[in-house]
């Protein structure tokens, strides 16, 4: 296999120098739209549905590659578009189950939602999975940052005598450090405008690319008659061959990758939540499966595409054998001038980078939402101020930020063993998906499921998981379709199929078997030795653990131990944990949207449909978070004090940067004037003499 | 001419099972009034996320058609 080095030229690295300054220089401008971690992570909830749309493009696009899908597209063609086409499918959940209660219960983490919706024990949990999670994306980020960057550096570096060779370890704790930068100390307001701008140039490379290739070929006829049958089907053949595979791949990424993406990636979420609305980030979710993914399957891919046409001309200016991962720098190289080349080098590491960074952010979020305020609440600190507290918490999610971006670099290196990107990114998705997956689905979706449920779905079905990656020829194989099983990668993409039953059943059985878990667990809390009784559980379920991960015993053995440590795992969660369904379902599922509504806005919901007011603003002298609008202007919005309302600036190229929520006040009698306090307008940033535009939300 | 396990096979798949999330999502969200159809505008969502399922669908019917035949 052909290893590219030293691609770039001068005039190339120049052109890229100057696009990552540009970036960081822009993103680091929007920093001061950060006043709070709220502002930090979320942006402030205050934007327009297509500024979100186009900056989830480089977010979306980042996070599954060029680099992985120009490989899948040169092996096998124009399947490599599949994941990007596979999403719509759990929209209806998303856009009407999930989204509104991240939005209305106000949830900055997963684990938050684990805790509010079963316990704190169960957050934990869930704060282990859902770091693993992200520090395994972040991980798969820098990998493919680091093979992007290494081909068009020198095999070494010759300074003063002394020779620096090039490694992919290096390239990639480099390029680490400078992702740093913008996210640490821009926060998601940054990340939400350099995304932004990022969104627009990648997709105007992406065209650029194709149209370059299929000119370099002789024309789209040309191209496409190049291209073998095969290599023109948008789905990959049904169960061969083991590396990419349509029924693997529809499991893996179509069913838990999607899943995945849309439920517990706080990157994303986060994006959809710095909207000004549930029912705006729901149209910039749909814009984005419905046209931005196509568009973004044909960027990714396209580079790829054209490889396997350059390769099949005569004579052919691609090495056939050139390694998958590498096709996208190759292919550039030869389509390209120099210059362009640097520039479309500079747009997907940027875009790349862009993925990086909302992770960083996002990881932080988890790291203080989830570790730091609890720590702080356990040891029962003495709180500052809340200025000095701000502060301090902004202070901690930057080192946060730094600490898990060297975890993320460590994380590198397993992955790295996968022959491409594509199936260490599979493997990742299958392994780690599963068991949060079905938690956050089942407790969504069903009222029933419980804390005795969630905690065997994480413990029982990550057991049962762990034991199939030891024997995928007994455990996996009766779900493979038929797709053969690969010595050295066993069924990368089908194991989702197996983790997910796994998780599933474990939780779905357990909830059934509830009234009978119960019952014992009440039996045990009637013996006079209990605390003895359970204390001796916990320590069988740790043993039971021990034995699963350092595989003591043979398969039956281990099954036998994982069904009776996800017993006791059931009784002990019904022992110690109290489960209140008015408290932990209220709100907290698709069932009662409704109130979770009534729980965000404090009040009665408002839902009368009122018309939207252009008001001029001024200013009062407290910072009360109300504002006051005239009695006329309240009666067309169809407001009522208390109602949550929507001040925006009436520029709509702001897509909602200068703008805030807020209630409102008594009314007072001056048509079109809104008085705001201070606070407002340092958040929103409201210009002197610049027209604001108010909405009713609820 | 490429096989039935690489053309239509995966489609049908696809939308099968894909189509057995799909429909089970909708169901759920109007059963728990997530989707509350007496209200226009989720009617209009309604109709939207219906489209998205056939429009996927008409994409790649049309891709493979493309392959097969042109």
């Amino acid at each position: 296999m052909e290893s590219l080095h030293s691609l770039g030229t001068t005039t190339d690295w120049v052109v890229m120098i100057a696009y990552f300054l540009g970036i960081m220089l822009f993103g680091s401008y929007f920093a001061k739209y950060n006043r709070s971690t709220n502002d930090f992570f979320f942006g402030g909830r205050r934007f327009a549905w297509w500024l979100i749309t186009v900056s989830i493009v480089a977010t979306g696009v980042g996070s599954h590659s060029f680099v992985k899908y120009s490989a899948k597209g040169f092996d096998y063609g124009l399947s490599s578009t599949m994941t990007y086409m596979n999403d719509w499918f759990f929209m209806p959940l998303f856009l009407f189950g999930w989204l509104p209660i991240v939005v209305y219960t106000k949830i900055r983490s997963i684990p938050e939602y684990f805790e509010r919706r079963f316990s704190p024990t169960v957050r934990l949990i869930a704060t282990v999975f859902q770091l693993l999670y992200m520090i395994g994306y972040l991980g798969i980020g820098l990998l493919t940052l680091g093979k992007v960057f290494t081909p068009l550096l020198p095999e070494a570096f010759h300074i003063l005598g002394i020779t620096i060779p090039v490694t992919l370890m290096g390239v990639i704790i480099t390029i680490a450090f400078i992702t740093g930068v913008y996210t640490t100390f821009g926060g998601q307001t940054a990340v939400i405008f350099t995304d932004l701008l990022q969104g627009v140039i990648l997709i105007a490379t992406g065209v650029l690319i194709f149209f370059m290739g299929v000119s370099y070929v002789g024309g789209f006829e040309a191209f496409w008659h190049l291209l073998p049958p095969d290599w023109r089907l948008p789905l990959a053949d049904f169960n061969s061959p083991p590396d990419f595979n349509f029924v693997g791949i529809f499991w893996q990424d179509g069913v838990a990758g999607s899943i995945g993406f849309l439920f517990m990636n706080m990157g994303l979420l986060m994006r959809f939540m710095s909207a000004k609305s549930v029912n705006e980030g729901r149209k910039a979710a749909a814009f984005n499966v419905l046209f931005m993914l196509p568009v973004s399957a044909i960027i990714v891919g396209c580079a790829g595409w054209i490889g396997k046409a350059l390769t099949e001309m005569n004579p052919s200016p691609l090495n056939p054998d050139v390694n998958p991962d590498q096709v996208f720098v190759a292919v550039t190289h030869i389509i390209a001038s120099k210059g362009v080349f640097g520039f479309v080098l500079a747009a997907l590491t940027a875009t790349l980078l862009s993925t990086v960074d909302s992770l960083i952010n996002a990881i932080a979020a988890v790291y203080i939402n989830d570790v730091h305020r609890p720590i702080k609440k356990l040891i029962k600190r003495r709180l500052a101020s809340e200025e000095v507290e701000a502060k301090r918490e902004l202070g901690a999610a930057r080192l946060a930020s730094i600490f898990f971006t060297i975890i993320g670099i460590i994380a590198t290196i397993p992955f790295n063993s996968y022959p491409t990107v594509y199936e260490a990114h599979g493997y990742f998705h299958s392994t780690l998906t599963p068991p949060l997956v079905t938690a956050i689905f089942l407790g969504v979706f069903w009222k029933k499921f419980t804390p005795a449920g969630v905690l065997a779905t994480f413990l029982g079905g990550s057991s049962l998981m762990i034991l199939g990656a030891r024997y995928p020829g007994i455990m996996i194989t009766p779900f493979a379709h038929g797709t053969a099983m690969d010595p050295v990668h066993p069924y990368t993409y089908i194991s989702a199929l197996y983790n997910t039953v796994a998780c599933l059943s474990i939780g779905v059985i357990t909830t059934y078997l509830q009234p009978i878990i119960l019952r014992t667990a009440n039996k045990f809390r009637e013996n006079k030795h209990h605390k003895n009784i359970m204390t001796s559980m916990v320590v069988l379920i740790i043993v039971s653990l021990l034995l699963v991960w350092f595989n003591i015993g043979n398969l039956i053995f281990l099954l036998v131990i994982i069904f009776l440590m996800t017993f006791m795992v059931a009784i002990t969660a019904a022992y110690f944990i109290k489960f209140d369904p008015a408290v932990h379902l209220e709100g907290l599922t698709v069932w009662s949207i409704k109130r979770a509504k009534e729980l965000f806005k404090g009040s009665k919901l408002n839902e009368r449909e009122g018309e939207r007011v252009n008001l001029m603003w001024r200013l009062r002298k407290d910072d009360e978070d109300y504002v006051n609008l005239s009695r006329e202007d309240m009666k067309k919005m169809e407001a009522e004090i208390g109602d949550i309302i929507y001040l925006c600036d009436t520029r709509k190229y702001l897509g909602g940067l200068k703008s805030v929520h807020t209630k409102v006040g008594e009314p007072h009698n001056e048509t079109g004037i809104v008085y705001i306090s201070k606070e407002h307008k340092l958040t929103a940033l409201f210009q002197e003499g610049k027209m604001l535009y108010a909405e009713k939300e609820m | 001419m490429p096989s039935f396990s690489h053309s239509w096979l995966p489609f049908i798949y696809l939308y099968a099972a894909g189509g057995f999330f799909f429909l089970a999502g909708l169901l759920i969200v109007q059963k728990a009034k997530g989707l509350n159809t007496n209200r226009k505008a989720h009617r209009k969502w309604r109709r939207v996320l219906i489209f998205g399922y056939f429009y996927f669908m008409l994409i790649h019917a049309i891709l493979i058609i493309a392959a097969l035949y042109w």
